[in-house]
């Protein structure tokens, strides 16, 4: 595949610097015309907004609502404190720190590399539970698993008093063990930045947000969400650990509310607002956040008296702010003030757009060995139900099979169980003399079987471009040593070209399955599975459909599973037919021998007989 | 044998609570799918409700009384301000949203109320301790317990032979085909968010006996165990929410009970890690609940 290491490298790290740039210049003009007190806001808000860039490439990037990331935090800022502190100042507050660790003094520098270590193990060890646990977009089960950490830590570093100094003292730092000056703050962010920033355009970056947009469709292009999403969480905790370690040393001190809900709501309302898919968004909403809590603040103080208002402009103001502009974008812009708009966009796009439509017609090279997809004897069951019944079908490359019977015969039951969607109860599927059997769904891709869905799953938020795009990251490690077809070739054959950068939210049915179709061959598979790409189509556009649907699996040489309950229609486009019938295999041959077939048109015909033609 | 038996009462007085609170955690997830971490808020509003009445010296009668319909009216009043608006949103958002409800509610009563927790009288009988063939039993864990079940039994009679609560389990096992069947989705998702502040209420008068405290985070340690609850016995299982309910209180006391004192301010520490590594283990729950999605 082609690299672009202008739109994906140059571009996003010019952009990255341009953000640090305006973050940093902001500050100083604030703090130019002001005292101290400004200079210690735009500190803390620097800091802020490593954090929530922390949180940004988790959260954003993988869709998962993690609430132990300022446990994470914690972690780290006790990390450092415990590790940097004058042993002078540490036998005052924990003089029974276990392991000698009262004696211990690192330089801070190394301090807050520790911590970064010790939170990529905890990070790594947390990470793997959240992928067993199945962590997908807006799962459950990964925010309570988080959300428990934050938890854990916090009773830890109440209750473990020898080593965290508890709730009342904390740790507090002596002049000269820690980290001081904005230079640090600076270095730090510009990094984080331009690390979050990438992330996104990096391949895992890619694949994290195909699976938060479609955890299936993406695990159906042969992507496994589990390893993009645990080097996105590694990333994500380094970034808060430094951020954690930055905001302890200019505090000076560490206790276990530090990190606790309060930092939470106001850290993830930062991200929220902004919009968390991107890191403009999310600097943006460290900024916006800032600026309504300090108006806020100051409103509630003494200092300002509007008559009448008294009821409103009191203590507190300043969370409610916070909570209610958390809830106020859920209800109103979920996706926040930029969505996934990042600042250059416009250049990115104005360069986009001015490429050349790559040749439609340049054939790829088909895979020198023909291949064959073989189903011997499948069944599934769901609870008392055979959906499917000891089925057996064969494929073949460069041939159109049809897989017809009524509604409820188990069709797509059938599709499933080949692509590892539900479990098989007996039965084999084979690709030539590989056994795909009870493997996961994304190994069943990278083997050669794509597919596409009855409703159709696209990654809404996600541009046209990238349906293709990321399929053929997958096919380029996983398939045929990397000699795919075009992935922008199949969307000009699918006439997809000139919306290329739109988001596949916005598109029609129709557009949309063709769009699935270009996904499935850009992973330059040996066989496609199509779930009735006709539904909803007049006659027109459902030959137009088959036409394309024809040449795009020539021009990858695949073999074609399709299916459709319209006989007639699909008579006409298959070489040969399976028809099923509650859950059994009835009859096969070709199109002809299947419609004299007397079984088919008992269970079938007699049901459409109209459409029998 | 006796710390036994103890152990089990005091368990199931504390589950019931919890199981109170998922239950009605897990009639909300059947009818919009929002894991409603907002449903704390019953207890923390009624709590207020409880510290009023309780410091003029009002019986616990009409505490528990004006407790209940407070929750009822919190509930129904968040749905009706929040959740309306999200509905069919993606569940990242509704996430958020319950956790923005419970962050303004709890900055609301700092600013109107008071930041500080407020102690009101618990009733003269949350000490006293019934004797049944040598074992002392806490009053309390048995009224909790005998109401909690009369709580359920009456919940379950609604469900079951009301029109509404047929809608309201034909909405949970299939909200869309419901629909088509004629259920009105407003009355059904309403009237779930009434029958869980319902039995938050019921929830909240045991917890607030035991507690006497009224603050702006009253609700968040019930909530987080109520959550836990539901998820561990299958969202969307009544059952299931009943049963975690109780096994996690049991769970608690016992952990209680047998962890040496000397680490004792863990326990709550270590009752996380194992909901952590339940949720790795088993994050679907015990009782697994049959997906209605289509692919």
């Amino acid at each position: 595949m082609r690299r672009e290491p202008l739109e994906r490298l140059i571009l996003p790290a010019g952009e990255a610097l341009t953000l640090f740039a305006i973050l940093v210049l902001g500050g100083l003009l604030y703090t130019a015309f002001g005292g101290s007190a400004r200079d210690t806001l735009v500190s803390q808000m620097l800091v802020n907004a490593i954090v929530v860039l922390g949180l940004q490439v988790y959260i954003g990037n993988t869709g998962i609502l993690s609430f132990g990331h300022i446990g994470f935090a914690a972690i780290a800022g006790y990390a450092v404190a415990i590790a940097a502190i004058d042993p002078a100042f540490k036998r005052v507050f924990i003089p029974e720190a276990p392991f000698g660790l009262a004696e211990v003094q690192l330089d801070p520098l190394a301090a807050t590399l520790v911590a970064v270590i010790l939170v990529g193990l905890v990070a790594f060890v947390i990470g793997l539970g959240l992928v067993r646990s199945g962590a997908r977009a807006g799962a459950v089960a990964p925010t309570m698993i988080t959300l428990a950490l934050l938890f854990l830590v916090y009773e830890a570093a109440r209750n473990f008093t020898d080593l965290t100094g508890g709730d009342r003292s904390g740790l507090s730092f002596g002049p000269g063990n820690s980290l001081q000056g904005r230079g640090w703050i600076y270095l730090a962010l510009g990094l984080s930045i331009l690390g979050a920033r990438l992330f996104r355009e990096s391949r895992p970056g890619r694949l994290a947000q195909a699976a938060r947009e479609d955890d299936l469709a993406a695990r159906a292009s042969g992507i496994d969400p589990g390893p993009p999403q645990m080097i996105a969480l590694l990333l994500s905790v380094a970034i808060v650990a430094v951020g954690a370690s930055l905001r302890v040393q200019s505090l000076g001190s560490m206790t276990p509310n530090f990190f606790f809900f309060s930092y939470t709501l106001l850290t993830l309302a930062m991200l929220v607002v902004g919009g968390r898919k991107s890191v403009t968004g999310a600097l943006l909403g460290v900024v916006v956040i800032t600026a309504g809590s300090e108006l806020t603040r100051y409103l509630a103080s003494d200092a300002v008296s509007v008559p009448g208002f008294d009821w409103l402009l009191k203590e507190g103001l300043s969370d409610v702010f916070l909570g209610g502009a958390m809830l106020v974008f859920m209800i109103v812009r979920p996706d926040g003030l930029l969505g996934d708009r990042e600042l250059g966009d416009r250049v990115l796009l104005r360069l986009r757009s001015a490429q050349p439509p790559p040749d439609a017609t340049e054939p790829a090279s088909p895979p020198s060995v023909p291949s064959t997809l073989t189903v011997t004897g499948l069944s599934v069951q769901f609870g008392g139900f055979l959906a499917v019944h000891d089925a057996s079908l064969q494929v073949r490359s460069g041939e159109i099979v049809g897989l017809i019977g009524p509604n409820g015969a188990g069709k797509t039951t059938l599709l499933n169980a080949i692509t590892g969607v539900v479990p098989a109860s007996a039965g084999t599927v084979r690709l030539d003399d590989r056994d795909l059997t009870g493997r996961t769904t994304h190994r069943i891709a990278r083997a050669g079987v794509a597919r596409t869905f009855q409703n159709f799953r696209l990654f809404p938020a996600l541009p046209i471009r990238e349906h293709v795009e990321v399929p053929a990251l997958v096919a380029e490690r996983h398939r045929h040593g990397g000699t795919g077809p075009d992935p922008l070739g199949l969307l000009v054959a699918g006439g997809l070209w000139d919306g290329r950068e739109r988001p596949a939210g916005e598109l029609d049915t129709g557009t949309a399955r063709k769009l699935e179709l270009a996904r499935a061959a850009a992973l330059a598979p040996a066989f496609l599975l199509l779930d009735e790409p006709t539904t909803g189509m007049n006659e027109a556009e459902s030959a137009a459909m088959i036409e394309h649907v024809r040449r795009t699996a020539g021009s990858v040489g695949a073999g074609v599973l399709v299916i459709d309950h319209d006989l007639h229609f699909i008579t006409r486009v298959c070489d040969r037919i399976v028809v099923l019938d509650q859950g059994r295999v009835i009859a096969e041959g070709t199109p002809e021998e299947v419609r004299g077939d007397a079984a088919v048109r008992e269970a079938y015909l007699g049901t459409s007989a109209d459409r029998s033609g | 044998m006796t710390q036994l038996v103890q152990n089990l009462v005091d368990g199931l007085g504390q589950g019931s609570i919890y199981a109170l609170l998922a239950l009605g955690l897990t009639l909300i997830f059947g009818v919009m799918h929002l894991v409603n971490f907002a449903h704390g808020e019953l207890i923390t509003v009624s709590s207020y409700a409880a510290y009023a009445l309780a410091s003029r010296g009002v019986g616990w009668g009409l505490i528990a009384l004006a407790v209940i319909v407070v929750s009822v009216l919190t509930a129904v009043a968040i749905e009706f301000l929040a959740f309306r608006w999200v509905r069919g949103a993606s569940e990242f958002t509704m996430l958020l949203t319950s956790f923005g409800v419970h962050f303004v509610v709890a900055a609301l009563l700092v600013m109107y109320v008071s930041p500080r927790p407020l102690n009101f009288p618990k009733p003269a009988w949350i000490f006293d301790t019934v004797a049944l063939g040598g074992v002392t039993l806490e009053l309390v864990d048995l009224v909790t317990i005998a109401v909690t079940l009369v709580t359920l039994a009456a919940t379950g009679r609604v469900l079951r032979r009301t029109m509404f609560g047929i809608a309201l389990r034909a909405a949970a096992e299939d909200f869309d085909a419901a629909r088509i069947m004629g259920v009105r989705s407003n009355l059904v998702i309403r009237g779930a968010f009434a029958l869980s502040g319902v039995l938050a209420g019921v929830a909240a008068v045991f917890w607030l006996m035991r507690t006497g405290t009224a603050s702006p985070t009253a609700g968040l340690t019930p909530l987080l165990f109520g959550v836990i609850a539901a998820i561990v016995g299958g969202l969307g299982s009544l059952g299931g929410a009943i049963l975690g309910g109780m096994a996690l209180g049991l769970v608690q006391v016992f952990l209680r009970s047998w962890l040496p004192s000397d680490v004792a301010g863990l326990t709550e520490g270590l009752l996380f890690v194992l909901i952590a590594l339940l949720f790795i283990v088993r994050p679907q729950g015990f009782v697994t609940v049959r997906r209605a999605e289509r692919v």
